[in-house]
């Protein structure tokens, strides 16, 4: 059995009176890939947001590693620099430009030279494609560009987990696939990945379990063969098909209009 | 305690008469402001030439020099060629003039807010510039611009204490009148503060309830202009 | 010919009138960078501080822009004779810098507040703690931000310096009502020239600030 990367045991969390997750718990392998859908305010987003505890979870536990993360005792972070997290609207520093935004986290953070950080920052930029924008600013990049300098940032700090809380969903039709052919490659490449998102195409190709999150439970995990094409619960099909509908006449609207 | 307390009240008749000073000067120098800042906000926004560099002469002039500065020049200057004036109605015009230039780059700024497609609709419709500034921009923008504005009624009323430095009798000057038969400043600068303080959140409570009273959904400037 | 002589006599004492403003310059600077120091502090208090130093941040705002300037000075002027032993000139600093101090507190607050919430976390994501995300995230961007309002409270500064001649300071005010005092039928022109002073200063110091902001921005 591959080694445990990310441990999440029965998660909950309460915004006022509504409770938001209700006991959440999922467990994540080294190098898996794990594509969480499911519809809107499910709590997808605070999912991710308790695991590096930008939000605090009321009661479960996480672990990184088999280690506990504590609040109070464990150092968050050091938690944090071993998950990267990419958002949906990218969170670039708007003062710094591309490559300053992947150093900065190493300089300020890991305590890295300044020249050493340059030239991972380079390194990581490159294998995102975008090499020959290291000295853009944010309002400079298009969204898929910012979305990958967003990556690489994640990425410079060697992660042992990347969390991605739907990372296309703010982009044009058209800038999507860059964005995620960079994932895929992270996944080939063997990144332990959780994805929030409904690129069902990503999914099916990338993903090696899918997490259907409903209600603030997990209501169906399995394969991508499984959750597509047989799944266990109406709800899951009702729900695949929708996202399926949703996408293509998306899509075929596109086309009629141009 | 109570020798504090008596002495408030020996001294806040006179502090009262003070602040209804204050109050007579700042009413006059924002009307002042008005009747001027308005044609100037115009003559900056629309005018063309001569008539738009004197307008932006005046206003950078005016915000570029001390408050002061204006009104020495008015009270002892103006005297040099022939033109007396009191002290009160010297206060005013200086104050007046002062808030004038304020005033006009308020008025600019809401003017210049309001979407270009405005002006195009009303002259689609055959309005004159005219018309259309008068009838259509206007009336948005006097309602854009009354956040900024209450900000220069708080910034008039204090700054009217700057009117004691030609002796007119205003709450400042009272004050230090006081302190002048009592040698007690720090008690009586303590009250005059606090007179200031009770005033200005009574204004802008007022303010905030006239802004509520007549504001139109989705028009709104943010108050907090720094 | 009288008005030629009166004319002369102001036209002569204008390099005595220039010395005057070394002092306002001096005020001046001292008191902004009191007053950004402060400023910037009850702002932080203001934005992440706990609820007793986010209060006393809220509250000092509140009262300290209530006051008139003059108010301030002779307050701080009396407590500087009477209590502490200060001199006029360092009232007169400490006054413009508490009046100038609220009001930049509402600057910094604005502009740190402007900075998306979005910044802060990701820094954090990135393994930052408060303290560096605060200094090398949002910072750097709500200053740059600050700068057109803080440019503006600059020149206003310069020009309430002019107050501190009613302590007896010798700026460019005060030295404008000796030469007024000295001869008569000279107010009028010795104070135009005193505005002409303070409007070239006024116009200097903004357009260095603009040219400093032109500097530091960041495309957006
Ligand atoms: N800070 C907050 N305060 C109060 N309620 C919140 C907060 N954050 C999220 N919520 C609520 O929690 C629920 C779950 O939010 P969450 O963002 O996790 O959903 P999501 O599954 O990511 O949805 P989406 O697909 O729209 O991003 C929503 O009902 C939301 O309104
Ligand atoms: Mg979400």
């Amino acid at each position: 059995m591959a080694k445990q990367i990310l441990r999440i045991e029965n998660l909950r969390k309460k915004y006022g009176d509504t409770e938001v997750l209700k006991g959440v718990s999922l467990t994540v392998e080294e190098g898996e890939v794990v594509v969480i859908i499911g519809p809107s305010g499910t709590g997808k987003s605070t999912l991710l947001r308790c695991i590096n505890h930008l939000t605090t979870a009321d009661s479960g536990d996480i672990y990184l590693e088999n280690q506990k993360i504590e609040r109070g005792k464990t150092d968050l972070n050091k938690v944090r620099q071993q998950i990267g997290m990419v958002f949906q609207d990218f969170n670039l520093f708007n003062h710094l430009t591309a490559i300053q935004n992947v150093s900065i986290g190493l300089v300020k953070v890991k305590k890295m030279d300044k020249k050493k950080a340059m030239e991972k920052a380079y390194k990581e930029l490159a294998r995102v494609g975008l090499e020959d924008k290291i000295n853009h600013y944010p309002a400079e990049l298009s969204g898929g560009q910012k979305q990958r300098v967003a990556i690489a940032r994640a990425l410079a700090m060697d992660p042992k987990i990347m969390l991605f809380d739907e990372p296309t969903s703010a982009l044009d039709p058209e800038l999507i696939g860059e964005v995620l052919a960079v994932m895929k490659d992270l996944a080939m490449a063997g990144m332990t990945m959780i994805v929030v998102s409904h690129e069902l195409g990503f999914a099916r190709d990338a993903a090696d379990r899918i997490v259907f999150l409903e209600n603030g439970v997990v209501s169906e995990i399995g394969t991508p063969e499984k959750i597509f094409y047989n799944p266990e619960k109406q709800r899951t099909k009702e729900f695949i098909s929708k996202i399926t509908q949703l996408h293509t006449s998306g899509n075929n609207q596109e086309s009629a209009g141009l | 305690m109570m020798e504090h307390v008596n002495f408030l009240i020996s001294i806040l008749p006179e502090l009262w008469k003070g602040l209804l000073v204050s109050l007579e000067l700042s009413a006059g120098a924002l009307l002042l402001g008005l009747i001027i800042g308005l044609p100037v906000s115009l003559a900056r926004t629309y005018g063309k030439g001569i008539i738009k560099a004197i307008a932006v002469a005046y206003i950078e002039l005016i915000r570029g020099t001390p408050m002061v500065v204006q009104l020495v020049i008015i009270y002892f200057g103006l005297p040099d060629i022939g033109i007396v004036l009191d002290r009160i109605p010297a206060a005013i015009i200086a104050l007046g003039i002062n808030s004038s230039a304020y005033q006009a780059e308020y008025f600019r700024g809401a003017i210049l807010s309001i979407d270009s497609g405005q002006m195009m609709a009303a002259e689609a419709i055959g309005m004159s510039k005219r018309q259309a500034v008068l009838n259509i921009i206007l009336p948005q923008a006097l309602r854009l611009v009354l956040p900024p504005w209450s900000n220069e009624l708080v910034y008039m009323i204090k700054y009217t204490s700057v009117a004691f430095l030609i002796a007119v009798p205003e709450l400042m000057a009272r004050g230090k009148m006081i302190i002048s038969w009592t040698f007690k400043p720090l008690e009586v600068l303590f009250w005059v503060g606090v007179i200031y303080v009770i005033v200005l959140s009574l204004v802008a409570k007022i303010v905030d309830t006239i802004e509520a009273k007549i504001s139109i959904p989705g028009f709104q400037m943010s108050r907090e202009s720094f | 010919m009288g008005i030629n002589e009166h004319t002369w006599k102001v036209i002569s004492a204008i390099p005595y009138l220039l010395k005057g403003v070394g002092m306002t310059l001096k005020i001046t600077f001292l008191a902004l960078i009191f007053g950004a120091f402060f400023g910037l502090l009850l702002a932080l208090a203001r934005v992440y501080g706990g609820s007793i130093s986010r209060r006393f941040a809220i509250v000092y705002s509140r009262i300290i822009r209530s006051l008139p300037l003059l108010v301030i000075l002779f307050m701080l002027y009396y407590l500087a004779s009477e209590i502490l032993d200060l001199s006029p000139f360092l009232a007169v600093v400490l006054a413009l810098a508490v009046h100038t101090s609220a009001y930049q507190s509402e600057i910094f607050r604005g502009s740190i507040q402007s900075i998306s919430k979005g910044q802060m976390e990701a820094a954090l994501a990135l393994g930052m703690s408060k303290f560096q995300c605060v200094l090398y995230i949002i910072l750097p961007q709500a200053l740059r931000r600050a700068l057109p309002y803080w440019s503006n409270e600059a020149a206003i500064v310069l020009k309430d310096s002019a107050l501190a001649y009613v302590l007896g300071i010798a700026e460019l005010m005060r030295r404008g009502e000796y030469v007024v005092a000295r001869s008569s039928q000279s107010a009028l022109l010795t104070y135009l020239i005193i505005g002409i002073i303070y409007f070239i200063l006024t116009s200097v110091l903004t357009r260095s600030l603009l040219y400093a902001e032109k500097k530091l921005r960041i495309p957006c």
